[in-house]
C-alpha cells in the first residue's frame, strides 16, 4: 500500500472522529439549550403531562392537566425537567454518537434510545402515580431511587444491545 | 440479536436487577454514614474555595442542610439534601456486580475504584451547587452551569462505570463475535442437504 494511503486512511479517521465530537458536543448543546429554555422544557414537561393523563383516563382515573401537573381526585404528580428523561436521553445520544458505526446504525440507536427512554419513562410516571395512591410510604423510594436506578441499567441495557449488535456489525462493515 | 449476546445481556440484567433491589433496601441504612462522610470532606474544601468561609453544613441523620453564615453567630438555610442526593451509589454497585468476564479481585478494585470517584464527584457537586446557589442575584442567572451540573450528577455512575468496565465489555464483545464466527464457520462446512 502506498504510503500516502495510509496517511489518508489516517486523516479520515481523524475527521471521523472529530465529526463525532462535533456532533456530540451538538447534542450536549441541545440538551443545555432544552433544559433551560423554559418554552422548550416547559412543552417536554407538559406532553408528558398529557401523555401520563391520557393513560391514566384509560384506566379511568378522571385525571386532568394543570400546567405540568396531573391531578385526579386521589393523586397528584408533577412532571419536572428531571421527571423527562432528558439528560438521560441525552447521554444515550452522545454514547450512540461517540461509538464506532455507520451512520444507519447511528440513528437506528438514537431511535431505539430515545424511544426506548421515552416509553420507560411514560411507564415510570404511570407507575409513581399508583405508587403514590396506593402505597405512598414507599414513593419517595421509588421516586428516587430505585425507578432512577432502573432507568441507568435499562439505558445500559438499551446501549449494549445496540452496539454488541448493529455497533459490532457496523465496525465490520467499515473496516471492510 | 445474537443468541450469546442475548444470554450475556439477559445475565447482566438479572443481576443487576438483583442487586439494586437488595442495594437499595440497605441504603437507608448506609445513608446517613455516607452523608456524614461527604460533609466531613466536603468542610474543608469549602474553607477553601470561599474567603471568608460562608458556609456551615449540618448532617442530621441521612439529611444535609447547608446554611450560610449572614452575620455575627447569624445564619440562613440556603438548602436541603436528602438521603437520595447520593443514591447514585445503588446503581453504580449493581452496574459492578453485574458487569460480566470480571475476577474477583479485578471488580472489588474497579468497584473500590468507582466508589472513591464517586464519592469525590459528590463532593465536588456539593460544592458547586452550593456556590452556584450563592451566584445567582438580580439580573445573573447560572441556570446553564447548574443544568451542567446537574447533567454530570445524573451521568457519573455511567461515566465511572463505562470508563471503569469498557475493557471488560471490549473483551466480551469480541468473545461473542469469535463465537459468532465460528458458529458461522461450522454451520457453511457442513454438507447441504445430506441424510444421516
Amino acid at each position: 500500500m502506498p504510503r500516502n494511503w495510509g496517511q489518508r486512511i489516517q486523516r479520515t479517521i481523524r475527521a471521523d472522529l472529530l465529526l463525532r465530537l462535533a456532533l456530540c458536543a451538538c447534542v450536549v448543546g441541545l440538551l443545555l439549550f432544552a433544559a433551560n429554555a423554559g418554552g422548550v422544557s416547559s412543552a417536554i414537561q407538559t406532553g408528558f403531562g398529557h401523555i401520563v393523563a391520557g393513560i391514566l383516563n384509560l384506566f379511568g382515573e378522571d385525571a386532568s392537566i394543570v400546567g405540568n401537573t396531573v391531578q385526579t381526585e386521589r393523586f397528584g404528580i408533577t412532571v419536572v425537567t428531571a421527571c423527562t428523561g432528558l439528560f438521560l436521553t441525552g447521554i444515550f445520544a452522545a454514547a450512540v454518537i461517540l461509538f464506532p458505526a455507520t451512520w444507519r446504525a447511528k440513528t437506528l440507536g438514537l431511535g431505539l434510545g430515545v424511544g426506548g427512554i421515552f416509553l420507560l419513562n411514560v411507564i415510570r410516571l404511570v407507575s409513581l402515580y399508583y405508587i403514590g395512591v396506593y402505597l405512598p410510604s414507599i414513593l419517595e423510594t421509588a421516586h428516587l431511587l430505585v425507578w432512577q436506578s432502573v432507568l441507568i441499567g435499562a439505558a445500559v441495557i438499551l446501549w449494549l444491545v445496540w452496539a454488541g449488535t448493529w455497533g459490532r456489525t457496523s465496525c465490520r462493515e467499515a473496516t471492510r | 440479536m445474537r443468541r450469546g449476546l442475548g444470554r450475556t445481556l439477559a445475565r447482566f440484567a438479572l443481576i443487576f436487577a438483583l442487586s439494586l433491589a437488595a442495594l437499595a433496601a440497605l441504603w437507608p441504612y448506609a445513608a446517613s454514614v455516607y452523608t456524614s462522610a461527604v460533609a466531613t470532606v466536603a468542610r474543608p474544601v469549602f474553607r477553601l474555595v470561599e474567603a471568608p468561609n460562608a458556609t456551615v453544613l449540618d448532617v442530621q441523620g441521612d439529611e444535609l442542610s447547608v446554611y450560610r453564615i449572614v452575620g455575627e453567630d447569624r445564619i440562613t438555610p440556603v438548602v436541603l439534601f436528602d438521603r437520595y442526593l447520593y443514591f447514585a451509589v445503588v446503581p453504580l454497585l449493581a452496574l459492578f456486580l453485574a458487569t460480566p468476564g470480571l475476577g474477583v479481585r479485578k471488580r472489588m478494585t474497579r468497584t473500590a475504584f468507582g466508589l472513591v470517584g464517586l464519592f469525590a464527584f459528590h463532593v465536588a457537586y456539593l460544592v458547586t451547587s452550593v456556590e452556584l446557589i450563592y451566584a445567582v442575584g438580580p439580573g445573573h442567572s447560572v441556570a446553564g452551569w447548574q443544568v451542567a451540573v446537574r447533567v454530570l450528577w445524573e451521568a457519573s455512575p455511567i461515566l465511572l462505570w463505562a470508563g471503569l468496565t469498557a475493557g471488560a465489555w471490549k473483551r466480551a464483545l469480541l468473545n461473542l463475535r469469535a463465537l459468532g464466527s465460528e458458529e458461522a464457520e461450522t454451520s457453511s462446512t457442513e454438507p447441504v442437504g445430506a441424510v444421516g
